[in-house]
This record gives structure tokens, C-alpha cells and sequence, in this order.
């Protein structure tokens, strides 16, 4: 039998030619790195070497994890608590559009306002616990997200809403069938920019006041000039990213499955 | 008995233009009315306003000027906000675009109408599946609709709406892109259906033939303003075979008459 989703010969040549790329891009990196390290010192820049052992041991010993488990949770319910009313308030306000318009300037303030300066301010309302930095999360995300799913949502094509109106939809029937499903992609596009933001707000907040968290490991390195642990946190914040997108990419493939793929030459290799 | 839709020196004009003159009125004067289980062909040519006139009965748009009445009683709003598309379900509209939902594969898409009206059951689902059949569809059911051609999208939106069975049926050329004989074959499919059902059906086509072969009577539309140009009753005994079409005692005739009347 053929395995239909199994990729041709000419896209898996050419994913393996950008395994090669990617291999070569991080030889550089490293290459570029050591030379940093050497040209500056130990003390200053840590040596890849020396951080790729302290990365393994501090997983080893579960300590890396439980900092990297600290923020991640941050970072998760902060988009979750964020990014939920930022989906359904444009779904719900489609057929306002006055309040939309009366809230357009403050979503925009919002949006522009460097969330990131409310940290200290945050760690005075809420204390130096969790709360403070979900908060901060919360406040970026929530304002990228708004605003990629109202495009989403303004984007409708007003046709395909008759049309399904002819066919007996009701109002619900329409939110749930055909304005959320066309604002998928743009919804998609807004976290795909938020989450990142949001993991950096919570690694933020944690560097101005926590005693858990991989912001308080890189204030903690740094205090000690320690710069091994400081890029140690840095990496595992890096991957936890890294990881969030993946997760976005699969869910996103899953969702959109109903869409013409894109350019052969425009997909990425993962 | 009272006609089942009534037109009434319908008018509609779009709002002007930004920085032009007042546009011009598309529809004027537009008067005829359908009787219950008629099935009426609408000709004319390309801009005369077919598809204008059939968003404004179906109420995806508004009219400018006159009156639509369904059953007797009129359901004429110049709000764009009171719109009814479908009027409660008693109209459906095959558009001349396909508008099938893209996240919905071609069986999804086939039972929309039945799912959001509460009718998803068992006999609808084989009402559909049979439907699928009759077009050609079977085994494309999973097949989303940038997966399909563009006759096959057609026909995907023709049978969402007749699954449904709705009282009233207005088609926008609903077999223009499809080759001639899949064409021919696709009329005889809606006729057999029709004389099953006996739905009232307005047909919108450029195409005379077609017009002759399917319908009751035609109207021909004129251009711009558009108004009834003139009206033919078709004078070929049902049923009608529309593989020869062209054989039959008064088909010539009836051609002849309606180019006429089409400029
Ligand atoms: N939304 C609109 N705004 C302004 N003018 C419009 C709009 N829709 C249609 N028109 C105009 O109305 C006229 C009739 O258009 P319509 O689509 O009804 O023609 P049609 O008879 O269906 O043509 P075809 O056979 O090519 O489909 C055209 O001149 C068109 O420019
Ligand atoms: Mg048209």
C-alpha cells in the first residue's frame, strides 16, 4: 500500500538539506562563541563547553527542570487566563462593532504600553509569588492576541455568513461554525507571537523579584558571576520556546488541515 | 390562488460610488410573479442583473424600489440590518459562486443545513449520501473543497441545498462550469428530482437552450436597467428528454423566439 502522508523523494532530500543547514548554522554559533569565550575570557563569557556540562548536571539533579517547570507554568496560565478572552471578546462583539470602536483606543494603548515596565508594579500588587508574574504574562499576551483574532474576524467574508444564514444557521451557529474557524489562522498567528512574549515576561519578572523560576536563576548567576548558570537559564528558556512552538505547529497543522498547503519552498524542514 | 413569490416593480440601485455620480439603477420596474411547483428559467446577458435580482429575493441584499411577496405577504425591507437571508428557510439559494465552507470537507459541507436545522438523522444522512451519488461526488465525500474542481464545488453546493428541501429554490447558473456533457447529464438529475418533488424553482441562465430544456416559461431579462424584456411559456410536454432537446416539436421555434428577445 502507499503511505499517502509519507513526504516525496524531493521534499525529504531537501529536509535533509536542511538538517545539513541547521547543523552548519549552529557549527558557526558554537564556533563563534568559543572564539567570544577565548577572546574575553571564561569569567566574562562562559565557554560552550562548560555550559552544555552544567546544562546536564542541573537536569540531572532535576534542579534546571524544576525552575524551567516554575516559569513554564507562569507562562501557560498566563496565556491561557490572557488568551481566552482575547479569542472570544472579538468573536462576541462581531455584530457590535460601536463597542469595538469605543474600545479601540484603549485596546491600542494597551497594546502599545511596554507591558514589560509594569513588572516592578505588578510585584507590588501581587507580591513576589506566581500571581505577579501570570499577570505580566496575562497583560502581553492578551493584547496580541486581541488583536490578531479581530483581523481574523474582520477578514470574514460576508458571504459565506449568508450563506450560512440561508442554510438556517443561527447566530450561535454562525460564531461556532464559520467566524471562529475562518479566524483560526489569525488566531494561530497571534499566539504564534504572543507565546514567546509571554515566556519572556514571566523569565522578566522573575529576574526583578523571585526565588524560583529561571529569571531568578539568571539574577542568581549573575549575582555570583556566574555566567555558566546565567546562559544555562538563558538555553533552557530558549528551549522551552523552542518547545511551545513546536506544540503550536503540530496543533496548528491538526486545525488546519482544510487548507491548501502552502508553497512547497516556503515550508520549514520541522 | 395568489402566486407563491410575487415580484412588484422591483428597482436597485448601489450606493453611489465614493467621489462619482448617483449609480445608475440595475434593476427598474422588474415585475413577475411564480407559481407554487413552477419552474421558471430567467435569461438574460452578463451584467443585466440576474445575480442582483436573486441576492434581493433571497435577502442577502436590500432593494431600492418595489415589493417581494412570499406566500401573499410581503417580506420587502430597504434595512440592511433586517435582512432574513432565506426567509426562515422557505428559500434556498444556490449562488453563482459555490461559497462552500473551506473547513468542511464535501460531506460536512452537504450536511451543514441538516445540522444546524436539527434534521441530522439517519434518512437525512442517506438522503445525502444518494444525492452524493446522483452528482458524481461518490468517493470525494472526505475531499476538501480546494481538493475538488471547480464543477465538482458546484455540484457540491447544489445538493447542499437540495438536501434540505426547501419550499422555494433559486439557482444562479448553477451548471455553468461544467463540461456539456456532465451538463446535460446534471439536468436531467435536477428535472427528475424536481418532477419528484415539485419544488418552485427560479433558474437563472445565459444559456437559451438550457432555459428551454428545464423550465415551465422564461423570462428574458434586458439589459441595464434590466426589466422583463418578455415572456415565453415553453410549449414542450414533460417529461422532456434533454439529451435531445433539440428534436423535440417546438424546441426551434421557442429558440428563435427568445433570441430574439435577448440582445
Ligand atoms: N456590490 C455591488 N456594488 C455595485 N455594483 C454592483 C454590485 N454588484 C453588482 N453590481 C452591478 O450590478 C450589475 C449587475 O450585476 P449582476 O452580478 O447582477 O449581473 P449578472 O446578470 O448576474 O451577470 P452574470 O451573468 O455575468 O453573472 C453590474 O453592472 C454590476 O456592476
Ligand atoms: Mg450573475
Amino acid at each position: 500500500m502507499i503511505d499517502a502522508t509519507a513526504p516525496s523523494p524531493p521534499v525529504r532530500a531537501s529536509r535533509r538539506r536542511t538538517h545539513l543547514d541547521h547543523l552548519l548554522v549552529f557549527a558557526i554559533i558554537i564556533a563563534l562563541w568559543s572564539l567570544a569565550t577565548w577572546h574575553f575570557g571564561t569569567y566574562w563569557v562562559s565557554s560552550p563547553w562548560a555550559v552544555a556540562i552544567r546544562f546536564v548536571e542541573t537536569v540531572a539533579s532535576g534542579e534546571l527542570l524544576r525552575h524551567a517547570g516554575y516559569t513554564l507554568s507562569e507562562a501557560a496560565l498566563g496565556t491561557l487566563i490572557g488568551g481566552v478572552p482575547a479569542v472570544l471578546l472579538p468573536l462576541l462583539l462581531r455584530r457590535h462593532p460601536v463597542v469595538v470602536a469605543i474600545l479601540d483606543p484603549f485596546m491600542v494603548g494597551g497594546y502599545g504600553a511596554p507591558k514589560l515596565a509594569f513588572a516592578p508594579l505588578f510585584i507590588v500588587w501581587f507580591g513576589i509569588g506566581m500571581e505577579s508574574k501570570v499577570a505580566l504574562v496575562v497583560t502581553v499576551v492578551f493584547f496580541i492576541v486581541y488583536f490578531a483574532t479581530l483581523n481574523g474576524v474582520r477578514a470574514l467574508d460576508a458571504r459565506l455568513v449568508q450563506t450560512a444564514q440561508i442554510l438556517g444557521a443561527s447566530e450561535r451557529h454562525v460564531a461556532r461554525s464559520i467566524v471562529l474557524p475562518a479566524a483560526i489562522p489569525s488566531i494561530f498567528a497571534g499566539f504564534r507571537i504572543a507565546v514567546p512574549y509571554g515566556i519572556a515576561a514571566a523569565v522578566i519578572a522573575e529576574l526583578i523579584s523571585a526565588n524560583r523560576g529561571l529569571g531568578y536563576l539568571v539574577q542568581n548567576g549573575a549575582m555570583n558571576f556566574d555566567t555558566t548558570g546565567v546562559f544555562v537559564a538563558v538555553l533552557m528558556a530558549t528551549l522551552l520556546v523552542q518547545a511551545a512552538i513546536s506544540i503550536m505547529n503540530a496543533m496548528e497543522k491538526r486545525l488546519l488541515r482544510w487548507r491548501p498547503p502552502s508553497e512547497p519552498w516556503l515550508e520549514t524542514g520541522t | 390562488m395568489s402566486p407563491l413569490l410575487e415580484i412588484k416593480k422591483l428597482g436597485k440601485r448601489f450606493p453611489a460610488r465614493h467621489g462619482r455620480e448617483p449609480s445608475p439603477w440595475v434593476l427598474q420596474d422588474l415585475s413577475f410573479s411564480v407559481a407554487e411547483g413552477e419552474f421558471l428559467t430567467i435569461v438574460g446577458p452578463s451584467g443585466a442583473g440576474k445575480s442582483t435580482l436573486l441576492n434581493i429575493i433571497a435577502q442577502t441584499d436590500t432593494a431600492s424600489a418595489g415589493e417581494i411577496l412570499l406566500g401573499g405577504a410581503s417580506v420587502t425591507t430597504r434595512d440592511p440590518r433586517a435582512l432574513k437571508p432565506g426567509i426562515e428557510r422557505r428559500i434556498g439559494y444556490v449562488t453563482q459562486d459555490d461559497n462552500l465552507l473551506p473547513w468542511r470537507s464535501t460531506i460536512d459541507n452537504v450536511l451543514f443545513a441538516l445540522e444546524v436545522q436539527g434534521k441530522l438523522d439517519d434518512a437525512s444522512r442517506a438522503r445525502a449520501e444518494k444525492l452524493i451519488q446522483a452528482v458524481g461526488l461518490a468517493g470525494f465525500e472526505t475531499y476538501y473543497p480546494h481538493e475538488l474542481s471547480g464543477g465538482m464545488r458546484k455540484r457540491t453546493a447544489l445538493i447542499r441545498t437540495l438536501v434540505y428541501d426547501p419550499p422555494i429554490i433559486l439557482m444562479d447558473e448553477p451548471f455553468a462550469a461544467v463540461d456539456a456533457q456532465t451538463r446535460t447529464q446534471l439536468q436531467a438529475d435536477l428535472l427528475r428530482l424536481w418532477e419528484m418533488g415539485r419544488k418552485t424553482i427560479v433558474f437563472v441562465t445565459h444559456d437559451i437552450t438550457e432555459a428551454i430544456a428545464l423550465g415551465d416559461r422564461a423570462l428574458v431579462l434586458s439589459k441595464q436597467p434590466s426589466r422583463i424584456a418578455a415572456e415565453h411559456t415553453i410549449p414542450i410536454p414533460r417529461p422532456r428528454n434533454v439529451k435531445d432537446i433539440f428534436a423535440l416539436p417546438g424546441f426551434a421555434a421557442t429558440y428563435e423566439k427568445i433570441r430574439a428577445d435577448v440582445q
